[in-house]
């Protein structure tokens, strides 16, 4: 399949609308999801407070994030783990491999990890002659596929049994059936053999913990137990934003994660993780290596707005609720990070030039920011991202030097029509000869491209307004100014006129 | 603590990285003021999700639990979990006695059983030894070949129906989690009502005298990631049963 990128959202869009199998799936998934978390946020009586402690925990973290992380990998190394630091994906990679390479690994089983993806670590790995291979259900189908995630929490929602069954035939040599728990169990033995002969095990981590320098993660497969249990080396790649302060803490985002996610009380299996053996015969690896990613998300701190994105804990909430993720899917973003959080953090981590359209795939209603477990406020840093489009600043993407040299003409014309555009809106506005000359105008304007009460009524080509208008009416139905004026209706009496 | 020296190329990139952290929090103080007010308004006129009028503060509804134990007992059968609850351990080996023959009159087999480490499980199997292998302590290896695995646990929790495993009291991590069946054993005084409770419980004032492994287990191994539907066993147990000694 070929990977969709950032850069053509529009069309990405555009194909995923046409793809009726895609938004039927899309419908069930998001819909189960709502309602699951829902009925979890209601079952707790207190679900505003532990709202505001969480953003609260996060806030305090981030905006003392340099000692936190420093009293974490004291911490860590003090139970034994190895702490590692990567400014950028290339960093992180390098020390992933290297660690691979003194240990002569073969063999790498992962758990799922957005941050794996998000430095598409398996690429790195497969460049090296070791292979990776995933070992979540949804990933490991994707894996097999060669597709990418489409949902943080359920990456292959996309897909249908039967597809999956057609997969398992031509990849693994089995038996086709259409049997859910058949294709399971098929996937459990082949992934067995996987972790028994695995040389290192690698996973992300949900919650840092700076008071004890334990990780936290959650699952409910049991795959991430068999990762961080089975292979000598263990590593946990940590985004620099995973950091909470204190053990309790984790009360408050037990409560909320797996709510807010799949409308789980809690997830089958949490692993807190302190460091590494304590005696010779201590099960479990020799080594934990802790690699803390920084990866563009430190520069989130830079301005109090874009802060806030480093509260996320991928709960995958406002993917649900968005209007726009409901029709579209994960693919068409681009980005390993999709959905209302991934319109901005992927501009954020991989630079405004490349993902200009993402901030605009909202219709700003809000919806993401009402189920945040964190209480982001999402549509603010959309509105955001956009005036830092719109005004044309240099992008703050200072780890993405060579896109700098793509042409950022695009965005950078838009933005011109745009400050166009609202400057002669702001002198009609401000003008009462200006506005009632244009409305009358428009009124005897109007008349040609009216058809059915609409403007921009599909079908007939006439009906469609010239560009650069038509990029409205294109999609959108536009009502045509009435025949008389709210000031000609006041003078005749409301009543008559509205007829 | 050889381990944790650093070598001095990570040592340039954690500097980097701080740097940068504190350059950019620097740079976010000066329209602190600004963002402060522009924030309070759009969170007070977010609509709030309205609790259940059943519910209470701590998550469970108004429901007289007469205790801790038919709480959890609740719980993890609601997420698919058996739990027996007994008295003593004669009565303990029964119940385990029960679910092995169970099990075998179902289609699972339940011929190889793997026991943790944990002095009381070598007594509760004393009656089973006639009718299958028991095994202590097998090595990670040959535990993919066990059908049962046998633990106890250091705590539980009421409020979710999880169990909590300590990996410093018992060599229970991978016995728990890769036979398809796994049995635990519990004492009714370790179950607290709360995950906070639990938490304070496993907390250690040194980071050194924490468990090395502390894992939370709420019911039976699952997925969801095929058409959204329900299956258990996936790389974990597919049963899980638990025995409340009281």
């Amino acid at each position: 399949m070929e990977h969709l990128t950032t850069e053509t959202f529009a069309a990405n869009a555009r194909a995923a609308l046409g793809n009726v199998q895609l938004r039927g799936a899309l419908k069930n998934a998001t819909g189960l999801f709502s309602r699951r978390r829902l009925e979890a946020a209601r079952s707790l009586g207190n679900w505003e407070d532990l709202r505001s402690q969480a953003r609260a925990i996060k806030d305090e973290t981030l905006l003392h994030l340099d000692q936190y992380l420093e009293e974490f990998a004291a911490n860590a190394r003090r139970a034994g783990a190895q702490i590692h630091w990567a400014r950028d994906a290339t960093e992180a990679n390098g020390i992933v491999c290297k660690l691979a390479r003194e240990r002569n690994a073969r063999l790498v089983v992962k758990a799922k990890s957005m941050t794996t993806e998000e430095i598409h670590l398996n690429a790195a790995l497969t460049a090296e002659g070791i292979e990776a291979v995933e070992t979540d259900l949804g990933e490991y189908i994707i894996q097999l596929a060669g597709e990418t995630p489409s949902h943080i929490i359920a990456p292959a929602i996309h897909k249908t049994k039967g597809q999956i069954a057609e997969l398992f035939t031509t990849k693994l040599g089995v038996e086709r059936t259409n049997d859910i728990a058949k294709l399971t169990s098929t996937a459990r033995q082949v992934l067995r053999d996987k972790f028994a002969g695995a040389d290192l095990g690698i996973s992300g981590v949900n919650f840092g913990v700076a008071e004890t320098g334990t990780i936290l993660i959650l699952e409910n497969e049991g795959n991430i137990r068999l990762t961080t249990s089975l292979p000598k080396t263990h590593i946990a790649l940590m985004g620099i934003e995973k950091v909470i302060p204190r053990f309790a803490d984790l009360e408050v985002f037990l409560k909320l994660l797996p709510r807010s996610g799949t409308g789980q009380q809690l997830t089958t299996y949490q692993s807190l993780i302190t460091g590494t053996k304590r005696q010779l015969n201590d099960e479990g690896p020799d080594e934990l290596h802790i690699i803390l990613l920084d990866n563009g998300r430190s520069r989130m701190l830079g301005h109090p707005v874009t802060r806030q994105s480093l509260a996320c804990i991928r709960c995958g909430a406002c993917l649900n609720a968005c209007p726009v993720y409901q029709q579209i899917g994960g693919h068409a973003y681009g980005s390993v990070y999709a959905g209302p959080i991934g319109a901005v953090i992927t501009p954020q981590l991989f630079g405004l030039a490349k993902s200009a359209e993402l901030p605009y795939a909202s219709s700003l209603c809000g919806a993401c920011r009402d189920v945040c477990p964190v209480k982001i406020n999402i549509p603010e840093l959309l509105l955001h991202l956009r005036a830092e489009i719109t005004q044309g600043s240099r992008q703050r993407a200072v780890g993405s030097r060579q896109e700098s040299e793509n042409n950022n003409q695009k965005p950078a014309k838009r933005a011109r029509a745009e400050r166009l555009a609202f400057k002669i809106w702001a002198a009609v506005m401000s003008s009462r000869r200006l506005y009632e000359l244009s409305g009358s105008l428009f009124r005897v304007l109007q008349r040609f491209i009216v058809r059915g009460g609409k403007i921009g009524s599909i079908g007939v080509l006439p009906a469609r307004l010239a560009p650069p208008l038509a990029a409205w009416t294109r999609t959108r139905d536009l009502r045509p100014i009435d025949k008389n004026t709210f000031r000609e209706r006041w003078r005749n009496g409301l009543d008559k006129s509205s007829s | 603590m050889s381990k944790a020296i650093i070598n001095s190329s990570m040592g340039e990139a954690q500097a980097t990285i701080l740097q940068s952290i504190r350059e950019h929090l620097a740079e976010s103080a000066a329209c602190h003021a600004a963002i402060e007010e522009a924030k309070s308004a759009p969170t007070a006129t977010e609509p709030s999700i309205e609790p259940d009028p059943a519910a209470s503060a701590d998550g469970h509804k108004n429901h007289a639990y007469h205790s801790a134990v038919e709480m959890f007992r609740e719980r993890l059968e609601a997420v698919g979990g058996r739990c027996f609850v007994v008295r003593g351990e004669v009565e303990a080996a029964r119940a385990l006695k029960g679910i092995i023959a169970q099990l075998r009159a179902t289609s699972l087999p339940a011929e190889r059983i793997a026991l943790s480490n944990a002095p009381l499980l070598v007594r509760l199997t004393r009656e089973i030894v006639d009718v299958a292998e028991v095994t202590v302590a097998p090595s990670a290896a040959e535990l993919f070949d066990y059908d049962v695995g046998l633990t106890t646990a250091q705590a539980a929790i009421a409020e979710t129906g999880t169990l909590v495993l300590e990996s410093d009291s018992e060599s229970h991590r991978l016995v728990s989690l890769v036979p398809p069946v796994h049995i635990a054993i519990i004492s009714a005084k370790d179950i607290c009502l709360t995950i906070g409770d639990a938490l304070k419980l496993v907390q250690r004032r040194e980071v050194a005298d924490m468990s090395r492994t502390i894992t939370f287990i709420t019911g039976p191994s699952r997925t969801a990631d095929i058409e959204l539907t329900l299956t258990v066993g996936v790389h974990g147990p597919r049963e899980l049963y638990v025995i409340v000694n009281t």
